[in-house]
């Protein structure tokens, strides 16, 4: 009944184009992104990093940065938050309206974001709010919060509630509780949310493209480079917004690998 | 002569990576028997029911049916068809549709189908009303009876169970394991069943197979293992047991290592002798032992002084201290029931046609 | 216990809660009511009329939405055949390799997906990675797939996968090996197996697999815009013109409107035919 040895070595295979195929455009926006000439086309005949000497003087690069930074963190923040609290109504509690608040937080994510900045775009507009970065928050949240949400009810399902009685029957309160034993666990479920939350605020584009107002995010203003007209910047940057990226990722994967070996080289001292 | 077997096991071998774990075993099944594998986990009796059934391959050896090789044939093409431990009833289907499944796949037309699954539900004494029952609302007792009801609507030459029972209570335990006989003495069908329960073998086999780090030890009928195991592993798994480690003797015939026994006569005459300076064990279970009130007397004495005693239901089980400080076991009906109390000095006896002498030492070897 | 249960419950989902009433629900009701404005008016205070409809109606607007639909559906359809093995080796099969390809899937979904689709068009474009080779190897080149039809759904397959993959492999994980052996061992073949007890089992999966990828496809309007140089418009487009060029708020809230009856219908329905404790992992 198992699959046999070809049939295992066809997936894998399989699997493996499959990795390079999601990354062959990347690829191409990294050649692109160090060839000389202003026009592009392949072979590259010249190699240059001038565009990126260019990209890290120009003050309005560094203006879109420093926005689409402060947007991915202040939604990371929140998103931790209340993704923390989200989850344990999603996963932990039995009360009366969790399947509803449930298929409530599914309903963003099912959603068309452009559509959804636009809605907001109205919203703001009807209670008299001028968009700016800061409203792009509240439209970043709407998708970012359930996501996270979800990421750490994961790890809420695994987690056994008789722990928490135990504490509550050693007579700790239900704040005690919270801190002392809710939050520590869930702590790796909060942390990859809030990894998840940041990156896919940084590389958002279709819900900043209206809530955005007269502010540009990086994502937004690649796009519109991308729609009408070229420039050389575009590979440049967007290159630097995935390097960005991906080292975020590097960085997290290797705190938690030595969070975990000062712990087990302490865990092997005792 | 004997008929030729339904299943012919020759030589299996099963490795995974570097660990062997079956290693060359033969077997052979006699039609209409119900023949029960039983061993304690890790023996090897899971893996060797995958290779019968056809969901593993084996590494090196035959299996024949009705002298066919099948042991490369995949599971879907083997005329045989196992109930699962966990029943494997599918969760999306009702009871009927699980039913009907292996005569579906067979092509069997829909009014035939419903009609043998209605004498299925019909044979395992379930409602007809289940038919259109979902699975989930099914209790445990039911399921197992869904689960045999397809088994048998696949008409299997031999029917295989995996320890199907292990999941239930004790008493829904009991009443399945005389229906499951009595289903077997109904439908005339081959079953091998594995369990690591001993009570079970018991109840419902004609033969046991006691494996053991994947090796057969003993195959034999349940009194047979019962009353003459071959080895003091057996004699363990197959319930309290009282063992001593003997030694040849000039004069008695035997001799115990460490405690003393009093041999009432010579044990090679009673049929229990080892030549002399040879080890064996010998083995007496719980309820031959008796208490010997003064003036009676038995093959076998030991004296030693009441323990404890727990109550076991229809019996109640004594634990005596003797000479080197070991507890030995003996159980009685509550109508013979030891009027003293711990710490009164008693003594013990049995018969040598109760004993048991097994050829090979404390240390396993013979 | 019970009691406390409740009460942390809905404490506990009040913030989240306020999040998407404010900012998700209070927004919807903003488009439904801006969808019965007369046209071009940019305040609520105004009489409510049909006019946008019939706009739609009139202008063909239909075409960009049945477009955008028709697309969706291919592409999830695509999407089902391409994810199945893949999603079926990452949980059945695949051992390490399984975390290794969910590492470098969800990787992808971290880069904007306008930097990976210009990244498409620089490797599928008339002196493109590919073409800029296959003339620098054998003299002579070949018209670019780009700006048609094919390739935008080749986009929305490439932007969607992820979708589609994951809820796929959890949809297939749920499937008990056991149902499928003993399926086996009463002798139903591979595709009997198949078509028995892998799809009926993994439903649910399958389930928010092509909802989420059709829902967002439907949405979509990246791909059209820079994959197909809008060969064909997707209504997402229609919307945004309306919003930005026509500076018509009531036309766009009306295609909106539309498309969100369709999606959140779809989603709402899907949603709500699935255990989400289960394809969530709860212990059973």
């Amino acid at each position: 009944m198992k699959p046999g040895k070809s049939t295992r070595i066809a997936l894998l295979a399989y699997g493996i184009f499959t990795i390079a195929f999601l990354y062959l455009p990347l690829l191409s926006v990294g050649f692109a992104s160090i060839s000389k000439a202003r026009y592009l086309t392949f072979p590259i005949k010249a190699y240059s990093t001038k565009w990126y000497g260019k990209a890290l003087e120009s003050a309005s690069v560094h203006e879109l940065i420093m926005t689409s930074l402060k947007l991915a963190l202040i939604v990371t923040a929140i998103s931790m938050v209340v993704g923390f609290f989200g989850a344990l109504a999603f996963a932990r509690y039995h009360w009366r309206y969790r399947t509803l608040f449930q298929k409530l937080i599914m309903l963003p994510i099912f959603f068309p974001q452009m559509v959804l900045g636009l809605a907001l775009l109205m919203w703001f507009n009807s209670l008299g709010i001028i968009p700016t970065w800061k409203t792009a928050i509240v439209a970043h949240l709407v998708w970012i919060a359930p996501i996270a949400t979800l990421i750490i009810a994961i790890r809420a399902y695994s987690f056994d509630p008789a722990l928490e009685e135990a504490a509550r029957d050693m007579g700790a309160n239900t704040w005690t509780i919270l801190r002392e034993i809710t939050l520590p666990l869930l702590m790796p479920g909060v942390i990859s949310a809030g990894l998840f939350a940041f990156l896919l605020s940084w590389g958002n584009f279709p819900l900043s493209l209206f809530t955005t107002g007269a502010d540009l995010t990086l994502p937004e203003w690649l796009y519109a480079k991308m729609v009408a007209g070229y420039s050389p910047l575009v590979p440049t940057l967007g290159i630097m917004s995935v390097v960005a990226s991906f080292l975020l990722i590097m960085l997290a994967f290797s705190l938690r690998w030595l969070v975990r070996s000062v712990r087990d080289s302490r865990a092997a001292e005792n | 002569m004997t008929p030729d077997p339904i299943l012919r096991l020759d030589g299996i071998v099963k490795r995974f990576g570097n660990f062997t774990a079956l290693h060359g075993i033969d077997l052979d099944i006699t039609e209409g028997e119900f023949l029960t594998i039983v061993g304690p986990s890790g023996s090897g009796k899971s893996t060797l029911i995958r290779l019968l059934v056809g969901m593993d391959e084996v590494t090196s050896g035959s299996i024949r049916l009705r002298g066919q090789e099948v042991q490369d044939t995949p599971a879907n093409q083997r005329p045989t068809c196992m109930v699962f431990q966990s029943l494997a009833l599918f969760p999306h289907m009702s009871v009927g549709q699980n039913i009907e499944f292996p005569l579906k796949i067979q092509g069997v037309t829909v009014s035939e189908r419903k009609a043998r699954a209605l004498e299925l539900l019909e044979m395992l004494r379930l409602p007809v009303s289940y038919y259109d029952k979902r699975i989930t609302q099914c209790s445990g007792g039911e399921k197992q009876r869904v689960a045999l009801a397809r088994a048998l609507a696949f008409d299997p030459e031999i029917l295989f169970f995996d320890e199907p029972l292990s999941a239930l209570d004790y008493r829904l335990r009991k009443t399945l394991e005389k229906e499951l006989k009595d289903l077997h003495n109904r439908t005339g069908k081959t079953f091998v069943y594995i369990t690591h329960s001993l009570e079970e073998a018991m109840v419902m086999s004609d033969r046991i197979a006691i494996m053991n780090e994947g090796r057969f030890v003993q195959i034999a009928v349940a009194d047979e293992i019962y009353g003459a195991p071959v080895s003091r592993f057996v004699a363990e798994f197959m319930g309290e047991v009282n063992l001593f480690e003997v030694r040849g003797a000039q004069t008695t015939g035997l001799m115990a290592q460490d405690l003393q026994i009093h041999v009432n006569g010579n044990a090679a005459d009673m049929g229990l002798g080892l030549d002399p300076g040879q080890v064996g064990t010998l083995m007496v279970r719980p309820e031959y032992v008796r208490f010997l009130p003064p003036g009676e007397t038995a093959d076998f004495i030991i004296s030693g002084v009441m323990h404890a005693d727990y109550a076991l239901g229809s019996r109640i089980q004594y634990e005596v201290k003797v000479a080197d400080g070991r507890l030995l076991t003996v159980e009685k009906l509550r109508e013979d029931r030891f009027t003293g109390a711990p710490g009164d000095k008693v003594m013990l006896g049995f018969d040598a046609e109760s004993a048991h002498l097994i050829h090979e030492g404390a240390d396993g070897k013979i | 216990m019970e009691k406390s249960d409740s009460r942390l419950g809905f404490l506990s989902a009040l913030p989240l809660g306020l999040v998407l009433v404010l900012s998700f629900l209070a927004p919807l009701l903003v488009i439904a009511l801006f969808a019965v404005m007369p046209q071009k008016v940019f305040s609520l205070a105004n009489t409510p009329d049909f006019s946008s409809f019939a706009v739609i109606l009139s202008q063909g607007y239909y075409k960009s939405l049945l477009w955008s639909l028709g697309m969706a559906a291919v592409s999830t359809v695509m999407l089902f055949l391409i994810c199945w093995p893949l999603a079926y080796g990452m949980a059945k099969v695949f051992n390490r390799f399984t975390l290794i390809l969910t590492i470098a899937v969800v990787m992808t979904l971290f880069v904007s997906e306008n930097i990976r689709l210009f990244g498409w068009v620089l490797t599928l474009m008339k002196g493109g990675l590919f073409e800029g080779y296959f003339r620098y190897f054998f003299g002579f080149g070949y018209d670019s797939p780009l700006y048609n039809v094919p390739v935008i759904i080749f986009g929305l397959v490439y932007v969607y996968f992820p979708f589609m993959l994951f809820p796929l492999a959890q949809g297939i994980s749920m499937v008990p090996d056991d149902a499928r052996q003993a399926a086996a061992d009463l002798g139903a073949s591979r595709w009997r197996i198949l078509w028995e007890i892998d799809l009926p089992l993994a439903a649910p999966g399958i389930v928010v697999g092509s909802l989420l990828s059709f829902v967002l496809a439907a949405g979509a309007v990246a791909e059209s815009k820079i994959l197909g140089g809008q060969v064909v418009i997707a209504i997402s487009d229609d919307i945004e013109t309306a919003f930005t060029f026509g500076q018509n708020w009531p036309l766009g809230a009306a295609l909106s409107l539309i498309l969100i009856m369709i999606i959140g219908g779809l989603a709402i329905y899907g949603v709500s035919r699935v255990d989400l404790d289960a394809i969530m992992g709860r212990k059973r």
